[in-house]
């Protein structure tokens, strides 16, 4: 990937959240880019701080998050001229203007919720439009109806009117992605997209988004916690484990040759019908609390190929291919030689054949 | 949302109904006659009796009975004042509590409204703590202290306005009672305003609409008051009843001629039928406007509004 | 940390790559469970407004308690020639302030009087006190005020208690049961939640006389329904779990059972609710007694000693001083240690 094709980058973000309790260190240094076209994801368990990175990005953190330091690069076209500015030094209002919706766009998780009740779908489609382009209601309304054919609902121009209490979910995450893409922004995030649909639906989802970025020319970022979706839509992974990427990859080599443990962990737990395991594996114990700080690697008290060094030193990025990073010491050269555990290994030949077929 | 509408109306007419049948149970078990004058022989009784239909049996004076409340027939007064029809009592009396009710609930209404949506928008800032601390205090302490305070300082010692009812100046007597009576409602509609806002701040659709780039004045207005009104119409029904209660004390401290004393003086002076009609005229009163909070309900709310059609995906 | 191979800058251990084992791994004790009540009282000691409002209440409480035993009046004892006396503090006067003295604004002016000087030329004061001053009958105001006080909290205890207690059986009962017997129960429940109060308390004025009895039942006619909704509720919820699991053990009443799950979980609402209707129950009592509906005289209960108080309201304002402080500092802090509660049993986390 070419460095002028980078449109996001995110640089040492390091945010915390005051509470009642204490400070919650969530986000602690994470760096991410982007590139044009390209589909990224991000992967971790509940509480790894996929989403709040994302809200940084999109400037909706919430009110008690103090960004510690940092700091997120977007570069956009504007009247022909490449901008690049950094989102984290931007006061809101002017993000809400310049950047949301019209650049970067974000469908969120649970379709149930995150539409206004009381407006119908149409309107709450052409908002974003009438903020952000000078064009007529009429005209808006019309785009709207092809929005929502783009994204296959059936009879769009009855369904402008509708609430969305009158639509299913999965119609509703479609709407959703129609008001993401409203504007026609660079970048879509979608946080979790299908978590709360079925399994049908949620192939059916995948699919469209796929088909959006494909001809809107639009670069993605998923966040998820399941690696069945990683596989379907990301060409690069980044793995994240108590606010920091553990892991970073092209698909193929996170799935293929993945280094961290924690990426052996989640490929591991990952059901599968093929296994003659009865066992289902789970990674042992529960994410931290991120308002404890621990020396160290935070992943080590769950890591049965944790080392000593691990309880004193965070582990920096190693390099294993130009793309491939991860941030373990086991991949130091004075480490032991450590592999993945054979079930796993096992699998990722079983997925290997099962590509090439 | 036609089915709606018809079965709250049912449901209320039918509560009425109820209410009507225990007030009359009531009246039959008071002690004593209407008629209960040493004077009268026993024939004369029962020619008064036969005049006014005492003599017949229970079910069909309970349908006259109904009938004549819902017209407005309300009978007389026994004691307070002997044999006057008790609409009369109540044609000065009605429109005085009620026009301070009613500007008690207007000012209450916005006055509240607005403390809420600035303790909801600057939350956690000073101006939250102080509306916060005038709800609560406007809450727990009783109208009536506000009342003695408010006639103390600004009647007694200021001469601002007249420490008691004038009905030469209804505009200027009405409004330290008005006052008191509002506290109230102030600090119910401010608390309720400011918590409801707060929940909607922080659902799921108020970010899509940040994430699209809805900023300031217009996400407030259009997203957030929208939904966190929806439920404030619901806090109006107790607030009528806080009213009532209110209205009583109010109109004893400040000696106005309303309802409020009319009921208190009947107590006293075991006007039974007296208290019977007004405890029906409140009741109405109450399920009236219970049943017009609750069609309001739906018709601002799009989700009772309009019915659900069935899932297409 | 993302340089790359940057072993330079850190200095290893000896033995810092071997491996810890996987019998070192020790789980991240996390979120210490800590015990439903800790947590809660943890959350509520925080609340500073419901800290100072539990002690504030608790403060009148021992006042009302000890307040008539200290004082050498008796609530009924009248001295005619003591009439409407200002309030007279030992030690306090030798301030300047409570020494028995009153301003009484006249037509000709404000004169300043004290009842308390027997000889007008050297302004020596006899030998009696009275703390909160003395009513238009010579009664001591500050031993009536804490009886007063005493009973106004008797009734307003009373008849909550016995509100949960009837809101929580019939709210039990009637999702225990379900179907028809539900249906009925709440249609009457309805019903009588749509006659205002006022019309409830007023009709039983009507019927029984006025007094003590009479308003702790008119309290308890009124607010159980809250209560019986949330048990109803909880009841519901629990009826689909816990009759699944009846099914297939003995099939005797599960009485115990749903006691065991239910009770833990209303407790919390339980109590919230209890000290919400505490400030109500005061109010409808001081109302009632203040419109005349109360307790009769010579027993006093705030509102009562509130209503007294204000036919001298023009002429001598200290009386009705005491009673409406208390009745405010009750109804208040009643009020803020509910809401206390109630974010401290079941805190809404909007932080994370």
């Amino acid at each position: 990937m070419q460095k002028d094709n980078l449109i996001l980058s995110i640089r040492n973000l390091d945010i915390s959240f005051q509470t009642n309790a204490g400070a919650v260190h969530a986000i602690r240094g994470v760096d991410l880019d982007l590139h044009r076209g390209e589909t990224v994801a991000i992967v971790g368990e509940s509480g790894s701080g996929k989403s709040v990175s994302m809200k940084a990005v999109m400037g909706i953190l919430d009110k008690n998050s103090v960004v510690n330091h940092g700091e997120i690069l977007f570069t956009y076209q504007e009247n022909g001229i490449s901008k690049t500015v950094d989102i984290l030094k931007m006061d809101r209002k002017t993000i809400r203007h310049t950047i949301n919706g019209r650049h970067i766009a974000m469908v969120f998780q649970d379709p149930m919720t995150s539409l206004d009740p009381t407006m119908s779908v149409g309107k709450q489609i052409i908002e974003g439009m009438m903020l952000h382009e000078h064009i007529g209601r009429r005209e808006a309304l019309e785009r709207a109806v092809s929005l929502l054919d783009m994204v296959g609902i059936p009879e769009p121009e009855k369904r402008i009117k509708n609430y969305p209490h009158q639509l299913s979910g999965g119609m509703r995450q479609r709407v959703v992605i129609a008001i993401a893409l409203a504007c026609d922004p660079d970048v879509l995030i979608c946080d979790e997209p299908t978590t709360a649909l079925d399994v049908t639906i949620q192939a059916k989802i995948l699919e469209l988004i796929k088909k959006i970025q494909a001809d809107m020319g639009i670069s993605v970022i998923y966040i998820t916690h399941d690696l069945g979706v990683v596989a379907k839509v990301a060409d690069y992974v980044n793995v994240m484990y108590a606010g920091n990427i553990v892991e970073k990859g092209m698909i193929d080599e996170i799935f293929y040759d993945p280094r961290h443990p924690y990426t052996w962990g989640l490929l591991s737990a990952m059901p599968d019908l093929d296994t003659n395991d009865e066992r289902l594996y789970a990674i042992p114990g529960s994410p931290p609390n991120l308002m404890h700080e621990r020396p160290g690697d935070a992943f080590a008290p769950r890591n049965i190929y944790a080392l000593n060094i691990d309880d004193r030193l965070m582990p920096p990025m190693f390099r294993v291919t130009d793309t491939h990073y991860a941030a373990t010491w086991l991949l130091h050269e004075n480490a032991p030689k450590v592999e993945m555990p054979p079930e796993l290994k096992e699998r990722i030949l079983r997925m290997k054949k099962e590509a090439e077929r | 949302m036609r089915r709606y509408i018809i079965k709250r109306l049912l449901i209320s007419i039918g509560t009425i109904f109820v209410v009507i049948l225990l007030l009359f149970i009531l009246l039959q078990l008071m002690p004593g006659s209407p008629f209960n004058d040493e004077k009268l022989n026993v024939d004369q009784r029962a020619a008064l009796y036969e005049k006014y239909g005492l003599d017949q049996p229970l079910i069909i004076q309970f349908f006259k009975y109904v009938g004549n409340m819902l017209r407005g027939d309300f009978g007389v007064s026994y004691t307070i004042s002997k044999n006057t029809p008790i609409t009369q009592l109540l044609q000065t009396r009605l429109p005085i509590s009620l026009s301070i009710g009613g500007e008690a609930v207007l000012l209450g209404a916005v006055i509240g409204l607005i403390l809420g949506i600035v303790a909801a928008i600057w939350h956690g800032t000073v101006w939250d703590t102080i509306a916060t601390i005038v709800s609560v205090i406007g809450v727990s302490v009783p109208s009536y202290v506000f009342a003695l305070a408010l006639a103390y300082v600004f009647g007694y010692q200021l001469n601002w306005f007249p420490l008691l009812y004038d009905m030469k100046i209804p505009l200027q007597s009405s409004v330290l009672p008005s006052i008191a009576l509002c506290m109230f409602t102030i600090a119910s509609i401010a608390r309720f305003t400011r918590s409801e806002m707060l929940e909607v701040l922080g659902s799921d659709y108020i970010l899509l609409a940040e994430s699209k780039g809805v900023y300031g004045p217009k996400l407030i207005v259009r997203h957030v008051l929208r939904n966190a009104l929806i439920p404030i119409v619901t806090v109006l029904a107790p607030l009528i009843v806080g009213l009532m209660t209110g209205s009583l004390v109010v109109e004893k401290i400040f000696s106005i001629p309303g309802i409020g004393s009319l009921l208190v003086t009947a107590i006293q002076s075991n006007d039974y039928n007296v208290v019977i009609v007004l405890s029906f005229i409140y009741s109405a009163m109450y399920i009236g406007i219970m049943l017009v909070v609750d069609i309001l309900y739906g018709v601002i709310d799009p989700r009772i509004r309009l019915s659900k059609e069935g899932p297409h995906d | 940390m993302t340089d790359m191979q940057n072993n330079a800058y850190i200095s290893f251990l000896p033995g810092d790559f071997e491996l810890k084992g996987a019998e070192n791994t020790k789980l991240d004790m996390n979120f210490a469970s800590q015990r439903f009540w800790k947590e809660a009282a943890m959350r509520f000691r925080k609340n500073k407004g419901a800290v100072f409002s539990l002690i504030t209440i608790l403060l009148v409480i021992l006042l009302a308690i000890f307040g008539p035993m200290i004082s050498p009046y008796t609530y009924q004892q009248q001295n005619i020639k003591q009439t409407n006396w200002a309030p007279r503090v030992q030690g306090l006067e030798n301030l300047g302030i409570f020494d028995g003295s009153e301003s009484l604004k006249t037509s000709t002016g404000t004169k300043l009087k004290n009842a308390y000087v027997v000889d007008k030329e050297t302004g020596a004061k006899n030998d009696t006190y009275y703390w909160f001053g003395s009513d238009a009958l010579g009664r001591d105001i500050w031993t009536r005020t804490w009886t007063g006080t005493r009973v106004s909290l008797y009734i307003a205890v009373v008849a909550v208690l016995i509100d949960m207690l009837i809101g929580m059986s019939y709210g039990l009962i009637s999702g225990y049961f379900g179907g028809r017997v539900d249906s009925v129960l709440q249609r009457f429940a309805e019903i009588i939640n749509s006659i205002p109060t006022l019309v409830i308390v007023t009709l039983l004025m009507l019927i029984m006389k006025p007094g003590l009895m009479t308003i702790t039942i008119a309290l308890m006619l009124t607010g159980w329904i809250g209560m019986s909704r949330i048990a109803r509720a909880q009841m519901l919820k629990l009826k689909e779990q816990e009759f699944v699991l009846a099914s297939h053990t003995l099939g005797a009443t599960n009485f115990r059972v749903i006691f065991s799950e239910i009770l833990p979980n209303i407790i919390g609402q339980l109590i919230t609710n209890t000290m919400f209707s505490i400030p109500n129950a005061i109010f409808t009592e001081a109302f009632l007694s203040f419109v005349g509906l109360g307790i009769p005289e010579p027993m006093c209960s705030l509102g009562s000693l509130i209503s007294y108080a204000f036919k001298s309201f023009t002429t001598h304002p200290f009386q009705i001083v005491p009673p409406v402080i208390v009745l405010a500092l009750l109804m208040l802090c009643f009020n803020m240690l509910a809401d206390g509660l109630r974010d401290a049993l079941d805190p809404k986390m909007k932080e994370m």
